[in-house]
């Protein structure tokens, strides 16, 4: 039970894959989610938490070889995963945990992906998401903590959509962010991403402000960078027409069918669109 | 052409127009009052001092003329006029719509010239080299020592026609070309960010053009000298005007000349500048017998392996580059790709463009001429074939009616004593209004960085700033040079310093340790052709050869694009 792979039924227990993970193995069957496996809270149980261990168990390492050997299978061109945490009381709907945990992007190998795990856990046990959790006073008694791992999607566009209007609050409305690059760059706010309106009930798109986009994520050796949008697509629209109503279909859809407002985070990779998380608009 | 001398200028709105007054020793008279209300400015990078009459009307107005047409029919909306001022050449750019319209002009212009870029070697050689050698072709067929007094005027109105087809082709080839460099070098910066602002030139060098094959047909050539002692003696112990006789002398040495011959029929269709009324390297091939007998006091080189080595570079910073952005946008990685396949082309055109227009079409002009010239002479109507050139198209056709009666003497030496008193004049870099700096539109950006922007001014009279042309650093004495007769003081290793550096100067790249110029950008030909010779080069500097003393000792940091001068005159 270390191990869970995204569309297994186990692995869409909360209790053992965390919010996020346990929701994008429930939607991998239905919509196009990048490929990867759960290190469930049972092995964050095992590695015990801080000062006890800083290193990957020796079991762990072993399941971890195999399965980079079949995610490495699964795909095409080199193998680079995203690791992320994967909280039991995160991304549930009660609270919106957004982005207080780590995120390792373009991990490359067992050793550097054992690495990230393992940094994952000990980011869950700094002060400052802890701190996080008292103060919300949302002590759920629960504080297991899972790493997702997944193929990592070569992000041309990466987008955020909200499928009821975050500002207004209107639900006829859903609200596409868009720019350059990995998602760092739109998730962490570093720049100012395009926006689109689009009306839910046709999916006409309703508005469009092409921001002037100066920064991006991109892979580099062994992890990310911030660095200049080259001078020609600064201006330009990071995404066509058709590509922000498939954004926005797929928001709509993922609203019907958790019958909730919701947010998510996706990438658009050489044309095609992938679902990377999605959770409940909580603000709505 | 429309002119808006309301706001006239090339593009801004917002710059405020100074008249510059006229210089005391420069008295500006020009043909239409009106002109005083443009931007006049004297072109470092091709004239380099006063020039005959016919040189401007034939060669340079027309060239001029036809960049004008060639904007025109690409729908850049600039336009150019030449004059001649005090026997000096000032070219002035105006625009051709309102300054209100001239960003949706330009707008438009840089989608059309990305259609070339997108095409520019089948462009090149489906379209417009075929064009040049048919142009070439015409002149090659028609019989100029046999033809009639009256045919040889009809053939001279045709050669002035088709000079001017061609030098509208050379600026629809020119316009994309630098823009094409322009923009793969931004984009590379943008990219990669500028430390090293010759860094995106490394995947543009060891791509051959005519300039530096004809350098190495040269170089050949003494390596073939250097296997007969008797030609070799021939070659080191003469002058270079004298070499033919000596090489005449022996058998062997005759073989050899002939071989020089078919050099010179290939590759001797230029002179020292951007000239009809210089000779050409055919008629008089001192100019490359100084560089072979240079070479010849060389040690072997492997020309080659460095080519070898600079192609392996390039390849090698290719392939970092898109190794780089495989972890980027697919769109950045196209637009490089796109934009790099276009530079490649676009790098081997700033040379191989000057090779069959620039020199090979004004070698034909100037061919014609000296006919025309030579007809005059023999009617007594000039003094010699050469002084054709002080004369106006108009008064060359006036006499080709009637040269037996003609007498164009006197006027040919008022004009030759003309251009003799404005020698010692520095022409005023310019004239009329100033504009102030132009807005940087794509196509301004481009011709900027040929021409060369006005450098950095430094406070320290040791140290001279102008442009990185290429990469590298090199202490060494350095040598002035005001043209390639001059090489024989050039010993290997030194800093050339020129005003500027033609094509047909380049030979001298193979002696010289680095390269520094008053005039031209990083696109120069100079630049371009240093980094093929991956020599240092500071270009643009604006006032290298007043400054440099000639055998003061200069470091040429070629990255930084300074000149420091580290000690004077020394005795060695």
């Amino acid at each position: 039970m270390d191990i869970l792979w995204l569309g297994e039924e186990t692995c869409h227990d909360v209790a053992l894959t965390g919010g996020k993970a346990a929701s994008l193995s429930f939607l991998s069957s239905r919509y196009r989610v990048p490929p990867g496996f759960c290190v469930t809270t049972t092995a964050y149980g095992k590695w015990g938490g801080t000062g006890k261990a800083a290193s990957c168990p020796e079991d762990l390492g072993k399941l971890l070889e195999t399965a980079w050997a079949r995610l490495e299978s699964d795909g095409e061109g080199p193998c680079r995963v995203a690791v992320r945490s994967s909280a039991v009381d995160e991304d549930g709907q009660q609270a919106s945990f957004a982005g207080q945990y780590e995120t390792f992007l373009n991990v490359e190998g067992v050793v550097a992906l054992s690495d990230a795990i393992v940094r994952c856990w000990a980011s869950a046990e700094t002060e400052r998401a802890i701190h996080y959790r008292e103060t919300r006073a949302e002590r759920t008694g629960n504080a297991g903590l899972a790493v997702l791992v997944q193929r990592l999607v070569p992000a041309d566009v990466s987008a955020i959509a909200f499928s009821a209007n975050p500002v207004t609050g209107n639900r006829d409305e859903i609200v596409v962010n868009a720019a350059w690059g990995l998602g760092e760059s739109v998730v962490g706010g570093m720049v100012t991403p395009d926006t689109f309106v689009v009306r839910k009930k046709d999916l006409t798109l309703l508005k469009q402000e092409v921001a002037e986009k100066d920064c991006m994520t991109v892979s580099i050796q062994g992890g990310t960078e911030e660095v200049r949008v080259p001078g020609f697509m600064r201006k330009a629209a990071s995404l066509e027409p058709d590509q922000v109503t498939e954004i926005a279909q797929l928001a709509r859809d993922l609203e019907n069918h958790l019958n909730h407002p919701v947010d998510l985070e996706c990438a658009v990779a050489d044309s095609v669109l992938f679902l990377l998380q999605c959770r409940p608009i909580t603000t709505v | 052409m429309s002119t808006h001398h309301h706001s006239l200028n090339p593009m801004s709105e917002t710059n405020q127009p100074k008249p510059i007054p006229d210089p005391p020793d420069f008295p500006v008279i020009l043909e239409n009052p009106d002109d005083a209300q443009l931007q006049w400015e004297y072109d470092t990078t091709h004239s380099t001092g006063p020039a005959p009459l016919l040189e401007f009307q034939a060669f340079w107005k027309t060239a001029f003329e036809g960049w004008s047409s060639a904007n025109e029919s690409l729908g850049i909306p600039l336009r150019i006029r030449a004059t001649r001022l005090n026997t000096y050449f000032y070219i002035a750019i105006l625009p051709a719509v309102a300054p209100e319209e001239m960003p949706e002009a330009m707008n438009k212009a840089e989608e059309t010239l990305n259609g070339q870029i997108n095409r520019l070697e089948s462009l090149w050689k489906e379209e417009w080299l075929p064009e040049i050698t048919g142009h070439l072709a015409f002149w090659d067929a028609f019989d100029l020592s046999g033809a009639e007094m009256s045919a040889l005027m009809d053939h001279l109105d045709e050669t002035l026609d088709r000079f001017l087809e061609l030098f509208t082709i050379h600026f629809v080839i020119i316009s994309p070309v630098y823009v094409a460099m322009s923009q793969f070098d931004d984009l590379y910066r943008d990219l990669f960010g500028s430390e090293g602002a010759l860094d995106s030139y490394r995947l543009l060098q060891g791509l051959d053009n005519e300039t530096v094959i004809t350098d190495r047909a040269l170089w050949t050539l003494s390596r073939k000298a250097l296997k007969s002692s008797e030609i070799r003696q021939a070659i080191a112990t003469h002058a270079a005007s004298e070499i033919p006789t000596a090489l005449g002398a022996f058998p062997a040495g005759q073989a050899f000349w002939s071989e020089f011959q078919v050099f010179l029929e290939e590759r001797g269709q230029r002179s020292t500048f951007w000239s009809i009324s210089d000779e050409s390297w055919i008629e008089n091939p001192e100019s490359p017998l100084m560089s072979l007998k240079e070479y010849l006091a060389q040690p072997d080189r492997d020309m080659d392996a460095e080519r070898e080595t600079l192609v392996s570079d390039r390849e090698k910073a290719i392939a970092e580059a898109r190794d780089r952005l495989k972890g980027y946008p697919r769109q950045a990685a196209a637009e490089f790709e796109r934009l790099l396949v276009a530079a490649k082309v676009a790098t081997v055109l700033t040379e191989d463009h000057g090779f069959w227009i620039d020199f090979a079409s004004s070698y034909r002009l100037r061919r014609v001429l000296m006919e025309v010239g030579r007809r005059f002479a023999d009617a007594d109507a000039l003094k010699v074939a050469e002084d054709v050139f002080h004369l106006t198209v108009e008064e060359i056709r006036g006499t080709g009616r009637d040269a037996e009666t003609a007498d164009l003497r006197e006027k040919v030496v008022q004009r030759s004593n003309e251009i003799r008193q404005w020698e010692a004049v520095s022409p005023p870099p310019m004239l009329g209004t100033d504009f102030g700096v132009p807005p940087e539109d794509f196509f301004m950006r481009a011709m900027g960085k040929f021409l060369g922007a006005p450098p950095e001014v430094s406070e320290d009279p040791k140290i001279l700033k102008g442009h990185p042309g290429s990469r590298g650093k090199v202490t060494a004495r350095a040598r002035l040079l005001k043209s390639p007769a001059d090489s024989e003081k050039l010993h290997p290793g030194e800093v050339l310093v020129a005003q500027t550096t033609a094509p047909p100067w380049t030979p001298l790249f193979a002696t010289a340790g680095a390269i520094v110029t008053d005039s031209g950008g990083v696109l120069s030909h100079c630049a371009v052709v240093a980094r093929e010779y991956g020599i240092p080069a500071v270009v643009g500097t604006v006032r290298a050869t007043e400054l440099i003393q000639d055998g003061q000792i200069l470091e040429v940091d070629g990255d930084a694009g300074v000149v420091r001068i580290i000690a004077d005159n020394e005795p060695g």
